[in-house]
């Protein structure tokens, strides 16, 4: 792409993001993107980042942080030295490049960090960058711990810098017009969200010669990762809460290792309620052995039901009355007979196969925006609002439902939490 | 039957689910462009004020009537219902009545005392309101109006096939023709009725739609017994809403009040009790 192009793509995709935000409802339910939609451009006072963590998603994020107008990555980090090579080629030549995270801290020269590591060094990352004066930019989900993602946010709220976390969704334009939709009522009360990620693979990774599966596959470890709550139920956990505009009050589910027995400790099967005050309810499920469902969240009101990662909206239309569609034809080639009616007044409970409607797509470079986002919060001082909030519920969401399979029991929304 | 020159004016057909039922809207001719979205809103805006299973004006005003309290009616909507059901239970001699429940003679509309000008309910001992008999006809009437203030001359609106309501002729002229199926077999014809600018309801308490989950029993309200003897009724009227009344007092009528319901009209009930053929014509 060319520069050109690439401007003209980019200013498309925000005003699809400012389109989507536009008016005040949401634009009180979505502060966060206007914000980061008119952020300044830096020329030369980018802010600076030093990216920990130069595995898959670091060097994604790094890529995304290259088109950004206000940030520019100023120094790479990973412990693993072929990951930090590899992360070489999208960075200028001559970025410092550190093994260990403390050094790059030391050096100085940085305003910020970006933490792209395993999730249980986020805590530690976050909290050291912190104590070195930076602001923080972190992946979801938070940390390991109900405790630890907490002490982030009162880390970050005692020292006065920002925490953001890597929840694309929000800056998402099909994400942002299916809220728009919902607030204006189109697919009537939300009463549940039927959310899934099923994939057909063993979600395990190659261990090269010199590392081990522990380093490699930390997701399939407990000391390393709550699996497929924290890696990818946080992000349907986040969308739940936000659709349905609050946190669940209890949660309810069942892990299992049921097909990838191959060693692993985490569970390789999912599925929890999670209960909302009212009655409502996000249904979850994640599985690795059986991808006909993919990856979605069935969003449904009384009037519709909308399916973003689809990207469609239906109406609640019910099928068409046979009699009457006869009538239209009749008419149409001039033709009166006697209508039929009296028929069955309901029909069989079947699964709504019309199209929908296109929420409208695109190419879409969320990722960037949550970074133009971050760079302005870091130039300002003020965090994004509305963000580390959903951030954080989502993770603790997503540990709370590890807590309840793992013990069989329905759990209350936690008490303790920090107030952001 | 008869053909005729093809119609080629502005036809829409709105379709969508309201009232617990499947609701369809068609026009003809001549009329603004946002004709019918007018006239779903007037739907919507009926079960919106009568519905009584989500929270609405009906479901607030029962709470209310269920502890034997005085409501205020702040919704016209609703105030209008219930001033159109007074009147129609007058009509039926008490036959009609959303009041009535299985098994309480005791419950019904006499427990309420209804204040127009101060626009209150109240009532000296629980009862609960269900809509369902009187709001198809009530919100195809409100539509059809919204039809007509728009400019339609023709248009056919039915609210889950037993309430229908026309605006004007057929597109091609002369009434529109309606066949009522026989709840026992699809391919017979209990009766035909010919519509213009008028609404037609049916009632049964066999078929699809009396078997329909979550569909109440059609309740006598001078003992509280539920009605279940096959038996089918149809109403004509200028308005839906009296139709929709007078379908479900005929399915309640013994033989006295059925002739009484019968003196202006068409109405007629069916009784199903043995094979279709035999079933009892009294138009
Ligand atoms: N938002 C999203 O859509 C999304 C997508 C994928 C991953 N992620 C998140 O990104 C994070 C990383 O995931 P990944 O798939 O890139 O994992 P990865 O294993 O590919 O990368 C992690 C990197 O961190 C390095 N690392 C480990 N310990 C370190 C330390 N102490 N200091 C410096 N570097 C260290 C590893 O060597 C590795 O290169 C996770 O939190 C994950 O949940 C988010």
């Amino acid at each position: 792409m060319t520069d050109k192009t690439f401007d003209l793509s980019r200013r498309a995709f925000l005003d699809r993001a400012l389109l989507a935000t536009a008016g005040s409802v949401m634009a009180g339910a979505t502060p966060w993107v206007a914000l980061a939609a008119g952020a300044q451009t830096a020329g030369a006072g980018r802010v600076r980042l030093g990216v920990i963590g130069t595995g898959d998603r670091g060097r994604a994020l790094i890529q995304n942080i290259a088109k950004t107008r206000n940030c520019t990555v100023a120094a790479i980090c990973d412990s693993y030295a072929p990951n930090l090579g590899k992360a070489r080629q999208w960075v200028p030549a001559g970025t410092p490049e550190f093994a260990d995270h403390r050094a790059m801290l030391d050096a100085r020269g940085l305003d910020a960090v970006v933490i792209a590591t395993p999730l249980d060094m986020h805590a530690r990352h976050t909290l050291d960058a912190f104590d070195a004066g930076l602001h923080v930019w972190c992946e979801k989900a938070m940390a390991r711990t109900i405790a630890d993602c907490g002490a982030m946010v009162t880390a970050s709220q005692e020292r006065g810098k920002i925490l953001q976390i890597g929840h694309q969704r929000m800056f998402h334009p099909t994400y942002l017009n299916a809220l728009r939709r919902v607030k204006a009522g189109e697919i009537g009360t939300i009463t549940q969200i039927r959310a899934s990620w099923h994939r057909n693979n063993s979600w395990r990774r190659k261990v090269p010669a010199d590392s081990t599966d522990r380093r490699i596959n930390w997701r399939l470890y407990r000391e390393s990762s709550a699996g497929l709550m924290t890696e990818l139920a946080t992000h349907q956990l986040q969308v739940g809460n936000w659709f349905l505009d609050a946190v669940p009050t209890r949660v309810m589910g069942s892990g299992s290792i049921c097909y990838w027995k191959d060693g692993r400790e985490v569970y390789d099967h999912v599925a929890l309620i999670y209960e909302y005050a009212g009655g409502r309810k996000l249904i979850y499920t994640s599985l690795l052995n059986n991808a006909r469902y993919g990856c979605e969240e069935q969003i449904q009101g009384s009037k519709g039901t909308i399916e973003p990662e689809l990207g469609r909206i239906y109406q609640e239309v019910p099928p068409r009355a046979l009699a009457l569609e006869r009538m239209q034809a009749d008419v149409q080639r001039g033709h009166k007979r006697t209508i039929p009616i009296g028929g069955a007044t309901w029909f069989p409970e079947l699964p709504v196969t019309t199209p929908g409607e296109s929420l409208g797509w695109g190419e879409y470079d969320e990722t960037m925006l949550q970074f133009e986002g971050f760079g302005e919060a870091v130039r300002t001082g003020k965090p994004l609002p509305g963000l580390l909030r959903q951030a954080y519920q989502a993770s603790v969401a997503s540990l709370l439902g590890e807590q309840a399979m793992d013990g069989g029991q329905a759990l209350a929304w936690p008490t303790s939490l920090v107030t952001i | 039957m008869r053909d005729a020159a093809p119609v080629r004016e502005a036809s829409g057909i709105e379709r969508f689910l309201a009232m617990g039922t499947r609701v369809e809207l068609h026009r003809f001719g001549p009329g603004d462009a946002d004709a019918l979205a007018r006239a779903r809103r007037a739907i919507e805006a009926v079960d919106d004020a009568l519905t009584i299973h989500r929270p609405s004006p009906a479901t607030a005003l029962n709470e209310v009537l269920r502890n034997g309290g005085t409501a205020r009616i702040n919704d016209p909507l609703l105030l209008d219902a219930l001033l159109r059901i007074a009147a129609g239970r007058a009509m039926t001699d008490g036959l009609f009545d959303p009041a009535a429940q299985v098994g309480r003679a005791d419950a019904g509309w006499q427990a309420l005392h209804i204040d127009a000008r101060a626009a209150t309910v109240a009532s000296d001992r629980p009862v609960a309101l269900d809509f369902g008999g009187f709001g198809k006809g009530y919100a195809l009437d409100r539509a059809a109006a919204a039809l007509r203030d728009a400019g339609v001359t023709c248009a056919l609106l039915s609210a889950g096939e037993s309430s229908i309501s026309v605006v004007g002729e057929h597109p091609l002229g002369g009434a529109w023709s309606f066949a009522i199926p026989d709840p026992r077999s699809a391919d017979r014809t209990l009766a035909e009725v010919d519509l213009v600018d008028e609404a037609l309801s049916v009632s049964s308490t066999l078929g699809a739609g009396a078997l329909a989950p979550g569909r109440a029993a059609t309740v006598r309200p001078m003992d509280g017994v539920a009605i279940r003897a096959p038996r089918t009724a149809v109403a004509v009227d200028r308005r839906g809403a009296v139709a929709e009344m007078l379908s479900t007092a005929l399915i309640i009528a013994d033989d006295r009040q059925a002739r009484c319901l019968q003196a202006n009209g068409r109405r007629m009930i069916f009784e199903l009790a043995h094979d279709a053929c035999d079933g009892m014509v009294t138009e």
